[in-house]
This record gives C-alpha cells, structure tokens and sequence, in this order.
C-alpha cells in the first residue's frame, strides 16, 4: 500500500513538475510570439540612453502610469506607448546627435557618416518597431529541452548536442546585436544540425511505454519548434537587411543634402527623413511576393508550435478534474447547432403565421 | 565634397531635448485629467438583440423625411462607434440631422462559444433576422442597406440573396474583387495558412489583426504617431480628438473562427464573391441578383480596401440604376475627416432621398449633390485635397 501510495505521489510530482515545466515554456513562447508581427512587443521600454534623462521621462511617466486617472486601462496603455515611443525617439536623437556633430565639423560623403552609426544601437530601435527579442528564442529552446530531459530523461544523450549548440549559440550573439544580420543564419544552422542529429533523429523512431503519446507530442513540438526558428530567422534576416539599407538610405540622403548647402539643423528634419526613407523601403519589400511568403510561412511555423502546444497541455490536464479545451468546443458545437436549429424553427413558425 | 555648416547651433539640442521634455511632461498632465474617452454618443435605443449581436435605432430629434429606414452595417473588424466617433466628426448625426431614419448593427465581441459562426449565421442569420425587425417595426416590404468595408460585402451578398427585402443599397469602401495587388492586405492573405490559424485559435484574436494593420506602416504607426501626438497635448480638445482615435484603432473584436476561415479563403485567397462562386449557406451569390438602386462609394487612396477592390462591383450587379463614387481621401477619412461631413453624407442623404418614393416636402440642403438617378457607370470625383 505504502509504495502504492509512493508511486501515485512521486507520478504526481513528475505530472506537476512537466506540466510546470511546460506552463512555463508556454508563457515563454506567448512572450515570444507576442512581438511577432508587431504591437504588443513592439513598444517595451528601450533604456540606456541619455540615461539620465531618459530614465528621468521614464520615472515621471511611470508615476502617471501608476496613479490617479491612469487607473482607466486606456489611458495606461496610452502611456505606455508614450513611453515607449519617445524613448525610440530619443534613441533616434543619440544618432543624430553624431550626425550633427559630423555635420558641424567634417566631410559630407555617405562612407563617412555609416562610420558613425552604430548597428548594435541601430538594431535596438528596428527590434522595437518590429517587436523582436533575440532572446525569445534561445529562451523557448531551453525550455523545450527542459521539458523533453523532464519527460525522456537525460540519459538518451540527446540535449547535451542541443546545450552545446545553444551555447555556441549564445557566444555569436554579441556579434549578432553588433548589427551582423548574417549571424542570425550561422546561428540557425548550429541550432538546426544539433536538432537533427539528436532529437529529430529521435522524432522518426516510434516511442513507446506509458507515455508514449506525450513524448511523440514533445517530439514534434520540438520540431516544430527547429521549423519556427528557421522561419524565424529567416524572416528577421530579411527585416534586418531591409532595415540596414534604409538606414544607408537615410545617412545618404542626409549627406547629399548637407553637400547642397541645404541645413539639416534640427532633430525634427532628420526624423522626418527617417521616417519616410523607412516606410518607402519597407512598403517595397512588403509588396514583394518573397516578403509574403516568408510572412505566411512563419506565421504557419507559429501556429503549428502552439497548437501541439495546446495539445500537449490537454493530455496533461486531462488527469486534472477540469473540463479541456477540446470538451468545451464539442459543447460550443452543441450549443451553436441547437441554436442554429431553433432559430429555423422560429422562422418556420414565423412563415406558417404570416 | 565638404560642407560644413556654419550656422551649426549645439543649443539646438539643448531646445529640443527641453521642448520634448515639457510637451512629455504637459501630456502627461493632460492625459491623467481626461476621465472618459466618449464615442458613439449620438442617442439611440435598443431594439432587438441576439446572441452577442445588438441593433439600435437612433432618436430623430427633427422630422424623418426619409421614410425608408436605412441600416448601417458595419465590419466586425473594428467597432460601429467609428460612424459616430464625435460630435462634430459623426456620419450618423449628420445624416439624422437630413432627415434619415437609422439604425445600426453592434456585432458585439465574440468569444470562443461563437468560433463555429459561419458567414451564413452573419448574413443570413443574424443581419436577416435584423432586417426583418426593421421592415416589421417601420411596416414596410424594404429597407435600405448602407455597408461599409467588410459590412459592404456583407450587404452586397444579402442583397443578392435577398433582393426583395432591400430597397436601396449603399456601400462605402467595400471589398468585392479580391482579386487585386494594389492593396498589402491582399497580397499578404494569399500566402496564409488560415485553416492552421483558426484551428489553433477558434476566434482569432483582435491584437493579431491589429499587428497586421500596423505593420502596412510600421514606422509612422508605432512611432510618428506618438511623436506627433506630443505637439497636440496641450490642447484637451485635440488630444481627446487622438484618443477617441487611438481607442477606435484598438478597440478590435476577436473574429469567429469559422466566419474569418470562410471569408479569407473564399474571398481573400479564391475570389469566389466576384467570379459568381461563394456559396451562403446552400445559395451561391450571384451579384447579378443586385437589381436595386447601388450607390458606391470607394476613397481614391484608401490602402486597406484600396479601389480596385471595390470599384469593379458596378460591373457585377445587375442594378440599372448604379453611381460608383469617388472621395478623394483614405478609408478612415470616409467617416471621420471634415471633408467627409460636408460631402459624403450629403450625397449619401440626397441619393436615398431622390430614391425614396414617401419622402415629405422638407427641404433639404444639400451640398456637392450628384444627378438623381445617374444611370451611368462614370465617377463623380469629389473636390478637395487628401483626406488622409
């Protein structure tokens, strides 16, 4: 009885600790996901810049946030996009300011201004505008094989190939925030060749015992998971590059005005400049049908990560006295039938009468 | 080449950074002492609601000369309160103030016991059932139809499906051929996988709609905005003019996740409305079936519906009696901007009122009217610069 009673109380402890495991991994891939295509992460605070000022703002703004009238949703929200939004302003100010002090003293020729920007700043407000975090990823990756070493145990062999390659991974990434968009690619190929020397070997060999139909999930999340990285980074890649031209674009257009005799004096011109520089690049690439694929394919790579997702959670939740996703859409459908035949038995009653 | 300039002014910095500071710190003061972001504040009572679904008729303080009442569908992307987002800035008031007799669709929020709704629930359904209320409650055989973007194409589908049951039909920057580049939206769509997202989703959620809205331009939407919404902070009115806006703008619905599969596939991917193939229920829509008077109105820089989308509806219609019109503006400048106020809604008001056969004698002013009855296929283009 005693070791009965060991055996449901240590099932249990795996049972919490996986689903705990993977409610985290969950909230992490939602975090991620989130600034895909734009709002949500698109506007978190920058920082590290003009810091005193910027910090400054950001307290004032903050204290507004958090008291008072801001208690109304909106209105915090609007807040915070105020925050955000200037900071990404004040960010654009620090590489005027280089700007400006070229233009003051030094050659107008485009070489010269790039030799001024700095990628790694540059890359910080692209990543904003367009809700990226680099670290998403390597994020959901060790969470994944936090779950799958949980689940499998890691005596398979399979995740030390994977934390090998995420710290390699990790080591490139200085480089990477250095403004070389080209890393993003060695950094999925790493990713993706330690994928398919260990766990994606393992996705083609049948699993079997007790938890046969979780480990099979797990297994295809996690390649689900090397597909929405590839996705990923190849799309990011492209925004990058985009991003880096527009930007030459800018420093260009600003280095043949200056050559004209034309003053490029205030902050407000060289943002006006900016900003439509940028849209002009951006709205080219978009119209493109390969900007459209890219799109549609890593939002299929998305939604197929989170739908295995949400099965996996299913079969776990299903030992829990809780009604699952699954049940309550059967009962929507009864619901929405039902309806649907009342209401044509209404409208029967309704013709018979007139 | 060197250039170097003279007038250089490191101060300028200084000013700058200062004058960013005081508008940041101005608008905050300003925002924390707005207590409400009214919209849709024109009165009106509901008469009939089903499911999530809301229709309301609205108070005419004069005297309807109108007879015909007219039913404003709107997207169920985005809220109805657009049309009424202001006082000053309301389609609805201006409209009621012409004598017109309205009521409006509220489509409400869906949630995920609503993801098995079908475009069939929405048009044959819930807008029939609508329909009927208003033809029953005003005792009479038709209604007119007014439908604006996704509530355009949901109006030139019933129409085709219930000729009999609408007297006149308008539509304002609607989709009908799906079949053009001009417009991101389009392109984009083509390359989704939309039975993996409402699989996944049931009710696809309003933030990722949004994220696709605001990705069509990036720069000026997350950042330019906010930016320049420093240079009206001081001033209340302004400011709740950019909020009422900015909470229309986020203010989206989720999307039943069978109604979006339908729609995207068959209208966005396939382009079924226009080549004669979507099927409602069991009824395939046949635009030919539009026999009724159709008056169309598309905005000349609209970059959501863009006019190639909308303009080809006058071609699939079997309407003698058609107006394709164009208003020199984007597709929000269709109902909130000035120029829309003193031109669109008079237009809309004299064209119902020129088909409407139990008008009173009140005179109407009207201003840029078009010809009663054009039976032609040529544009109007309306005067004026960009509206947006």
């Amino acid at each position: 009885m005693e070791s009965s009673k060991n055996y449901f109380d240590n099932w249990l402890k795996s049972q919490e600790l996986a689903f705990g495991t993977l409610t985290e991994m969950t909230q992490k891939f939602q975090q991620a996901l989130q600034g895909f295509g734009g709002s949500s992460g698109a506007m978190q605070g920058f920082g590290g810049f003009q810091e005193l000022y910027t910090s400054w703002t950001t307290s004032v703004l903050n204290a507004m946030q958090n008291s008072g009238n801001a208690d109304i949703p909106f209105v915090k929200e609007l807040l915070g996009k105020t925050l955000t939004g200037s900071n990404a302003y004040l960010k654009l100010y620090e590489i005027w300011t280089l700007f400006s002090k070229t233009i003051q003293d030094s050659v107008a020729s485009p070489d010269f201004y790039k030799t001024m920007s700095d990628p790694a700043k540059y890359k910080e407000i692209l990543d904003r505008i367009f809700g990226f975090d680099p670290t998403a990823t390597f994020r959901i990756t060790e969470q994944a094989l936090k779950l799958f070493e949980t689940l499998a145990g890691s005596s398979q062999g399979f995740t030390k190939t994977w934390m090998d390659a995420s710290d390699k991974t990790l080591k490139s990434f200085p480089h990477m925030m250095g403004g070389h968009p080209e890393e993003f690619m060695k950094i999925f190929h790493t990713l993706f060749s330690a994928f398919d020397s260990t766990a994606g070997r393992a996705f083609h060999v049948p699993a079997v015992g007790k938890d046969r139909e979780k480990i099979e999930l797990v297994l295809r999340s996690l390649d689900d998971l090397s597909v929405y990285l590839a996705r990923k980074t190849e799309y990011e890649h492209m925004m990058y590059v985009t991003g880096i031209g527009a930007f030459e674009k800018v420093i260009a257009t600003v280095a043949d005005k200056v050559s004209k005799g034309e003053e490029v004096k205030r902050f407000d011109e060289f943002f006006d400049v900016w900003i439509d520089v940028n849209e002009n690049t951006y709205y080219t690439l978009f119209q493109t049908e390969d900007f459209s694929k890219k799109q549609g394919a890593l939002l299929d790579a998305a939604v197929n990560v989170r739908q295995h997702f949400f099965k996996l959670m299913e079969l776990y939740l299903f030992d829990f006295p809780i009604v699952v996703r699954s049940e309550m859409d059967d009962l929507y459908k009864t619901v929405y039938d039902l309806k649907r035949k009342v209401r044509n038995l209404e409208k029967q009653i309704e013709e018979v009468r007139a | 080449m060197r250039a170097t300039v003279d007038k250089f002014d490191m101060q300028n910095f200084i000013q700058e950074l200062g004058e960013v500071n005081r508008k940041l710190i101005k608008g905050t003061e300003t925002l924390t002492g707005i207590d409400e972001i009214d919209v849709g504040t024109a009165p009106k009572e509901l008469v009939y609601e089903e499911d999530k679904l809301k229709l309301y008729h609205y108070k005419q303080e004069g005297s309807v000369t109108c007879r015909t009442p007219v039913l404003i569908v709107y997207a169920l992307v985005n809220r109805q309160y657009m049309l009424d987002i202001q006082p000053d800035r309301s389609i609805v008031r201006n409209l009621l103030q012409r004598g017109m007799d309205l009521y409006i669709i509220d489509w409400g929020y869906p949630t995920k016991a609503d993801m098995y709704l079908t475009l069939d629930d929405y048009i044959s359904g819930y807008l029939d059932n609508c329909v009927d209320v208003i033809r029953k409650r005003a005792t009479q055989e038709k209604i007119n139809l007014m439908g604006i973007c996704q509530g355009g194409t949901f109006c030139g589908i019933y129409s085709s499906l219930y000729p009999e049951k609408v007297a006149n039909l308008v539509t304002l920057v609607a989709p009908f051929d799906f079949s053009t580049n001009d417009g991101l939206l389009f392109s984009w769509s083509r390359h989704m996988n939309v039975d993996a997202l409402v699989d996944t989703y049931r009710v696809i959620p309003g933030d990722f709609l949004n994220s696709g809205f605001l990705m069509l331009m990036p720069y000026t939407l997350n950042i330019r905005k906010y930016v320049d919404m420093l240079n009206v902070v001081e001033d209340k009115e302004k400011l709740l003019n950019f909020l009422r806006m900015e909470k229309w703008i986020f203010d989206s619905p989720g999307q039943a996740g069978e109604c979006f599969r339908q729609f995207l596939k068959d209208c966005y991917q396939d382009n079924k409305l226009a080549k004669g193939e979507l099927k409602i229920g069991d009824r395939v829509v046949d635009l030919k079936n539009i026999t009724m008077p159709l008056l169309n109105i598309y905005a000349s820089a609209d970059h959501l519906v863009p006019p190639a989308a909308s303009k080809p509806l006058n071609d699939l219609v079997g309407s003698e009696d058609k107006t394709l019109y164009e208003f020199k503006g984007g597709h929000i400048g269709v109902f909130v901007g000035s120029k829309s106020q003193k031109e669109l809604a008079p237009t809309i008001s004299k064209w119902l009122h020129d088909r409407t056969q139990d008008q009173t004698t009140k005179k109407i002013v009207e201003t840029n009217a078009i010809p009663a009855k054009a039976k032609s296929k040529g544009v109007r283009k309306a005067a004026g610069k960009n509206n947006r």
